[in-house]
């Protein structure tokens, strides 16, 4: 099942490259912070579209069309996100405060438990948030649905927790892992590049800032899209995984 | 509507409709903005010139005859302040047929036709929100004059916060009760204002506005960007005049962001009321 999930939303990704362009132009423009709520809103877009797809179907891309129902809805998730992560963070607050506030060993246990609490409730709080996000989009974008703790515990359960937490898990292993050897392997045939050149006499710093540049530029451009469409998609088709 | 945020997402929309009267609408922001920007260069000249004949006597401000100080200024100030308030009573006006074309689904943008009735509706926007804003604005003032630096101090202004926070959720309301009826009494019929509430739900009607405030929080802060660049841009062409960049600047942002935050606010104001009325 994860696998498939995974399978999927790697083939759907790839589609069209013009897309991922487009989002890549825009990323490069997130300096001015209401694009960036653009990108969200198009993630938001790619999730709407695999919770009311099947998975293996065939679902196009969404478009850019209505930029503005994009921004809202890139907001709306922004929101959902920042409150749901406002939960660990003010479990750890409150536990550090205590603990600022008892010396000796008693307060570096506190802090252990803390931490272990905030840890426990901060992976539940990523799920839960990508599960709302989900759901309201299942729901047409109520946003009171993003919070509806109940039905999204109940989708969850259906789902099982286990296999949440591992595609969760796998999810960012994959992006880790395809950032990586990206960028490893310019990096490699751009050092190639640079000694052979060395070699022949040519100056070879001129070689290795192309190939830095060229490495951000793809990092920009084709895998940074290419991985946050990913993401969205898997989240998306491990919601529809409910019996 | 599936859900209440495409109110938000309409409101976006609708100054694009017409772009003309989106500007005319921007020219009374710009001039307010300019008048603003002047108003508070000339105030600092008159501080200044009040400041330094302190200096030279040795004596209070409360001690210098009026005719010491720069009068023609402060003539030109107060004037100058009028003129604003009447622009701005006029704004509020405008403001007013927004909400009502708002409520009344009316897909264009109102006009500027009739500025005696615009400007009739905006002492009416103004007594309301004048009046809303009292109660707090009370407890403030006398609340910081009796306690003076006590203690007591923090919670006086908690509290007057928490009342201006109320009122404002409230006001939002009373506008559009008052407008719907077109009536100044139905601004404080707080059952009714209460029972609009209440039937879109507390949460509802407190999020859907939050969300709103959010979203031209993000748009203000992106444009705010952009016109630092655009200040930095203007900087780099003419040299020592920080004066005349800030009013480029003032009329600039008056011209197309504060008028489009203003029929994007009111549109959603009206939209909600329409949407408690259900």
């Amino acid at each position: 099942m994860i696998l498939d999930i995974y399978k999927d939303a790697l083939e759907y990704s790839a589609k069209d490259w013009k897309t991922l362009v487009i989002l890549g132009v825009i990323c490069l423009f997130s300096f001015l912070f209401l694009p960036a709520f653009l990108i969200t809103g198009f993630n938001y877009r790619v999730i709407n579209t695999a919770v009311h797809g099947i998975i293996n179907g065939r679902d196009p891309l969404p478009g850019f069309d209505d930029p503005i129902d994009m921004f809202i809805d890139g907001v709306k998730v922004v929101i959902v996100q920042v409150i749901y992560l406002l939960v660990p963070m003010i479990i750890f607050l409150v536990f550090a405060l205590i603990a600022g506030h008892i010396s000796g060993i008693a307060s570096g246990v506190l802090i252990f438990i803390g931490c272990l609490i905030t840890l426990v409730v901060g992976v539940a709080a990523c799920l839960m948030s990508q599960m709302g996000i989900c759901h309201m989009a299942y729901n047409d974008g109520a946003f009171s649905k993003a919070f509806a703790l109940s039905e999204i515990k109940e989708v969850i359960d259906e789902i099982g927790w286990f296999e949440c937490i591992l595609t969760y898990i796998g999810l960012i292993i994959i992006v880790f892992v395809i950032s990586v050897v990206v960028t490893t392997l310019i990096g490699i045939i751009f050092a190639l590049f640079g000694v052979s050149g060395a070699f022949l006499g040519v100056d070879p710093s001129g070689i290795l800032l192309l190939g830095t540049f060229i490495n951000s530029t793809i990092a920009m451009f084709i895998v940074g899209p290419y991985l946050s469409i990913f993401a969205s998609r898997s989240m998306g088709l491990l919601y529809t995984m409910q019996i | 509507m599936a859900s209440i945020t495409d109110c938000v997402v309409e409101g976006l929309k609708y100054p694009f409709k017409d772009i003309n009267k989106l500007l005319i609408f921007g020219v009374l922001f710009a001039v307010i903005s300019a008048l603003s920007t002047f108003i508070g260069a000339k105030s600092l000249d008159i501080f200044r010139a009040a400041v330094h004949i302190n200096e030279m006597n040795n004596g209070t401000l409360s001690q210098i005859p009026f005719s010491q100080l720069p009068t023609g200024d402060i003539y030109l100030v107060v004037g100058l302040t009028i003129v604003a308030f009447i622009v701005s009573l006029l704004i509020m006006g405008y403001q007013y047929d927004i909400i009502k074309f708002s409520i009344n689904k009316k897909e264009d943008l109102p006009g500027f036709g009739d500025i005696w009735a615009m400007f009739v509706n905006g002492i009416k926007y103004f007594i309301v929100i004048l009046a809303y804003n009292i109660i707090p604005m009370l407890v403030l003032v006398v609340g910081t004059a009796f306690t003076g630096e006590s203690s007591v101090l923090p919670i006086i202004i908690f509290i007057s916060m928490l009342l201006f926070i109320i009122a404002y959720f409230l006001l939002l309301m009373a506008l559009n009760n008052m407008i719907a009826h077109d009536s100044l009494k139905k601004a404080f019929d707080f059952r009714e204002i209460i029972d609009n509430i209440s039937n879109l739900g507390r949460g509802k009607y407190v999020g859907i506005i939050l969300f709103t405030l959010i979203v031209m929080m993000i748009i203000s802060v992106a444009v705010g960007f952009i016109l630092s660049f655009i200040t930095v841009l203007f900087a780099a062409i003419i040299n020592n005049q920080a004066f005349v960049i800030s009013i480029v600047i003032a009329i600039i942002e008056g011209l197309f962001i504060d008028s489009y935050m203003g029929l994007f606010f009111n549109r959603v104001c009206g939209s909600i009321y329409r949407e408690s009325i259900k």
